[in-house]
């Protein structure tokens, strides 16, 4: 397609706009010129569509718009200032996860033993404690239990808080 | 533009150079002002856009909303009427964008006008019709541009266009608007 405008389009258009009569060297060229015509058409068609009279339409009340406007400006303020607790919220999952880790990774051995040993020392417990010994091996297995159900109990109240947030 | 910048808050204007009264909110009761010299005219403006009248009060209401979120340094009425036409240019935009280029807009209802005011009435609907055939993009460039009196940098802002191209465009959206109207029987000389 062919963009270029002729060099007199510019000042029809704006004559046209302000509703005036071109002057006659330009209405000379108007008559001579297809491509200033259908602009000149153009804009003043888009005048008569915005001087047509709209429908008859009650308009939204504004004071619904006022109040809707001060509750998305109160949610507004109310997200930005729970921002860093949101945050902190995160950080605090990502820490808990991070010891949980850190914590497996340390004591690797101990939860590997641990967990082989868990089910069947779980069944044999009961006869276990009536032979008079012990279901984990000594108070390192014991430690070991308590330190992985706290960092459970850590990371489900984690997940907890992230759930209901959401 | 410079205008126009003038009129938005202080924490969306990087390039003033010279000091401004500080910005602030508009008061209820400036609201209200605004809302009755301008609002209608802006219903009208969406309605010519959206072609649907609940759209139209429904963007209506978030260009308002816009408005009343940004601190404005002026209460100048020219400059908050050029303000809240470029925030519904860009509401509508969002609109379009989000309810997707395919979906097609619905036609309002022919008119069922008295006697007296039948041709006029269908006039009216099909000088609408004719112009819901245009483009979005091209709705918004030929209104700002031919209707508001927008400067050229004041459409690239508002439809994220660089300002060189805007020339072209509103001469391929009044062509194809004079197409629409040819081809129609609506132009000018033929109403």
């Amino acid at each position: 397609m062919l963009d270029r405008t002729c060099t007199h389009q510019s000042a029809l258009v704006d004559a046209a706009l302000s509703g005036g009569e071109p002057d006659a060297a330009l209405a000379a060229h108007l008559a001579a010129c297809p491509s200033c015509r259908e602009a000149c058409d153009a804009v003043r068609w888009m005048r008569q569509l915005a001087d047509a009279p709209a429908e008859a339409h009650a308009l939204p009340n504004p004071d619904v718009i006022w109040w809707k406007a001060q509750l998305l400006r109160r949610w507004d303020v109310e997200r930005r200032a729970a921002a860093p607790i949101e945050r902190m919220h995160k950080a605090e999952l990502v820490g808990g996860l991070a010891s949980l880790v850190a914590f497996v990774v340390w004591q690797w051995s101990g939860v590997s033993r641990m967990f082989s040993n868990l089910v069947p020392s779980l069944l044999s417990t009961m006869s276990a404690q009536a032979a008079g010994g012990h279901a984990a091996s000594g108070p390192s297995g014991l430690a070991l239990t308590l330190g992985s159900l706290l960092l459970g109990a850590l990371i489900l109240a984690g997940f907890h808080r992230m759930l209901s947030d959401n | 533009m410079a205008e126009l910048t003038a009129a938005l808050g202080a924490d969306t204007v990087s390039d003033r150079t010279a000091p401004a009264p500080p910005a602030t909110l508009l008061t209820e009761q400036e609201f209200h002002e605004i809302y009755r010299s301008q609002g209608r005219a802006l219903w009208a403006y969406l309605y010519r856009l959206t072609g649907n009248a609940a759209d139209a009060d429904d963007l209506l209401q978030d260009s308002f909303c816009r408005l009343l979120a940004t601190p404005l340094a002026t209460r100048d009425e020219s400059q908050l009427r050029a303000y809240l036409f470029r925030i519904a240019s860009n509401v509508s935009i969002d609109h379009w964008r989000r309810s997707g280029r395919a979906r097609r807009e619905a036609d309002p209802p022919p008119p069922t006008a008295t006697p007296d005011g039948a041709n006029a009435a269908v006039l009216r609907h099909d000088m609408a019709r004719t112009f819901r055939e245009l483009k979005p993009q091209e709705r918004v460039l030929l209104w700002l541009a031919h209707v508001e009196g927008s400067e050229h940098r004041e459409i690239a802002t508002t439809l994220g266009l660089k300002a060189a191209s805007v020339p072209v465009l509103l001469f391929r959206a009044r062509r194809k608007l004079a197409g629409l109207l040819k081809k129609r029987g609506l132009g000018p000389g033929e109403r």
